[in-house]
């Protein structure tokens, strides 16, 4: 008896110290959906309550017609699109031809790819990638971020791809050989239609990254505010000088830059949690 | 099988598939060279030169110099960079923990929690920093009316005012922002442990304090060291938090490490560009990252290999 009371006991601290936990959590969000729904007077006289005294849409509709919010959210989608489609063909390629393929210096090749996680420099290397960019053209669009993303070989990726098609059997591509499929041809008519579950999980990690990204975005897209995208556009409205005065926009931009990621995340969280815990404890 | 298979096809198909798979990485291995690499040798070469955007000099080790006798200014955005980083990870770390034991009970409704707990992790950085800028505002920020209709404080705290202040910001917007994360590490270390470890030290009528402390840390501390570790090196390399909510105010006094070298590359915020004493302290902040790792992973050999 006194037993299950005392797990009776426990269980409600856990669900106590949880919902407290999941206030604090979820209060900055709710905070700036509320405020997105305030009219720009009330921001301005009392921007402390939480919930608007009158819900008024202006603040979107501003931000769409009048700040650019339209083009942002378009350059937004497209450099997502892009990143997500080029990345999984890249990595399911890359770790195809490690695992299967078999060519002079293949695992000096991949450790050379693999060692470049221990030398990230993070926003430091930012500058000179721009630099690089601009031989090729590329350094003054989302199409820079596009090329870099795509092809710059995302490690996470490739551990992830080379360990799932490892645990395919190798019969099926010799019979596909047998029959006269060549190495491309394998890939395309066996394996890559067999990687479906990975293509999700690197979709939706990719999606979150790209759709995410700041500092990146941010470099190729300087001074030219109709190629930003979202996060770039709403974060350079603080900057811009009359900041007080385009609370109202943040709000409503920094709400229309969160809700497409979390449609996605409730539809998939599961593959969003597994996948995003399977690339770090590959690493 | 595999074998037999392949002397059915003879030498020439092996050598056509074998060009056929550089020709398909190639792409890649050139993206990667020139976008990981590449950056690495720019700066490498740059940290030697007087340069901005139009014109280049060499001047030898003069910006290696400057920066260890004449720029006490990176010396205390580093500074803050460290004291950021300790301050938020002792805090995050063990709350991480925490949660992930509470969830991992398996008691009912905790999917929930591990769902919504989850979502600060979706949102972008940038974001995070924006939303918390906004919530620290002095003036009519919802933190301040918070604390003062709760009598903590009496007066609005100008937050992005003082220089302790804004870090405490910073720490909280960072924590929000990775704790889960790191939670979910957790919380599949923990699933990974053998249930009947637990049932025998049940048996023995081990308490919660020591099962927690003898059993389970032991069982995920392999996890955990690389958890810690890109928790570390992942808050040593803030930027984007930092640029959109302090942007180092005030006065410059909250610029962390990555942020302060970005504005001498980019002539962010009003400074001029600077590329080759900006290069130059990338080295220096390479170096001191890869000895930060070098050192963490030296001082924890011994969680890798407690059972």
């Amino acid at each position: 008896m006194s037993m299950t009371a005392r797990k009776r006991l426990s269980a409600v601290l856990i669900y106590l110290v949880l919902s407290i936990v999941f206030i604090l959590v979820i209060f900055p969000i709710f905070y700036t959906f509320m405020g997105s729904f305030k009219s720009n007077q009330e921001l301005l006289t009392s921007g402390s309550t939480i919930i608007p005294h009158r819900f008024v849409l202006d603040n979107y509709k501003q931000a769409w017609s009048l700040a650019n919010f339209e083009r942002y959210t378009w350059n937004s989608v497209y450099m997502s699109f892009f990143i997500v489609v080029g990345t999984i063909i890249t990595s399911t390629v890359a770790g195809y031809c490690f695992e299967r393929g078999n060519f002079k210096g293949k695992n000096l090749i991949f450790s050379v790819v693999v060692s470049s996680m221990f030398v990230s420099l993070g926003s430091l290397t930012l500058y000179p990638t721009v630099m690089i960019a601009k031989w090729f053209g590329i350094n003054k669009s989302l199409w820079g971020v596009i090329v870099i993303r795509v092809l710059g070989m995302n490690v996470t990726n490739l551990f992830v791809t080379r360990t799932y098609i490892r645990t395919l059997s190798t019969e099926i591509d010799d019979a596909a050989k047998i029959d006269g499929c060549s190495f491309f041809g394998t890939f395309v008519h066996i394996i890559f239609p067999l990687l479906k579950p990975l293509i999700a999980t690197i979709a939706i990690l990719e999606f979150r990254h790209s759709w995410n990204d700041y500092m990146m975005p941010m470099v190729f897209t300087m001074s030219k505010p109709e190629r930003m995208p979202l996060v770039v556009g709403v974060v350079s409205l603080k900057s811009s000088g009359e900041a007080a005065s385009s609370w109202n926009l943040m709000l409503a931009g920094t709400a229309i830059s969160m809700i497409p990621m979390m449609v996605v995340y409730l539809f998939f969280n599961r593959y969003f949690i597994e996948g995003m815990t399977a690339g770090a404890v590959k690493g | 099988m595999s074998e037999k298979a392949l002397k059915k096809r003879g030498g020439f198909s092996i050598k056509k598939d074998s060009t056929q798979a550089v020709l398909m990485l190639l792409p890649m291995l050139l993206g990667f060279a020139l976008f990981t690499y590449g950056p690495i040798l720019y700066i490498i070469r740059y940290c030697l030169y007087k340069a901005n955007d139009f014109k280049a000099t060499y001047i030898g080790f003069d910006n290696f110099a400057r920066l260890f006798s004449r720029d006490p200014a990176f010396w205390d955005a580093m500074l803050n960079t460290v004291i950021l980083s300790a301050g938020k990870l002792v805090i995050e770390i063990p709350l991480a923990m925490f949660l992930a034991v509470l969830l991992n009970k398996g008691i009912k409704g905790t999917g929930f929690f591990r769902t919504t707990l989850f979502l600060p992790a979706i949102t972008s950085t940038a974001i995070v920093g924006l939303i918390f800028s906004l919530m620290f505002a002095s003036f009519d920020g919802i933190v301040n009316n918070i604390l003062q209709s709760v009598g903590l404080i009496g007066r609005p705290i100008n937050w992005m005012g003082n220089k302790w202040t804004a870090l405490e910001m910073l720490g909280i917007a960072s924590i929000w922002n990775n704790f889960p994360i790191n939670m979910i590490y957790f919380l599949m270390a923990l699933q990974s442990i053998p249930k009947e470890i637990y049932e025998c030290a049940d048996l023995d009528g081990v308490t919660p304090w020591r099962r927690f402390w003898n059993i389970t840390l032991p069982m995920i501390a392999p996890i955990a060291q690389v958890v810690v570790l890109m928790a570390i090196v992942g808050s040593l390399k803030v930027s984007d938090l930092v640029l959109a909510s302090t942007n180092g105010a005030p006065g410059g006094k909250t610029e962390v490490i990555m942020t302060y070298v970005f504005k001498y590359f980019f002539g962010y915020s009003g400074r001029s560009v600077e590329i080759g004493y900006a290069s130059a302290m990338s080295v220096v902040t390479g170096i001191f990252l890869a000895c930060v790792s070098f050192i963490y992973m030296k001082v924890t050999r011994r969680m890798n290999d407690v059972y």
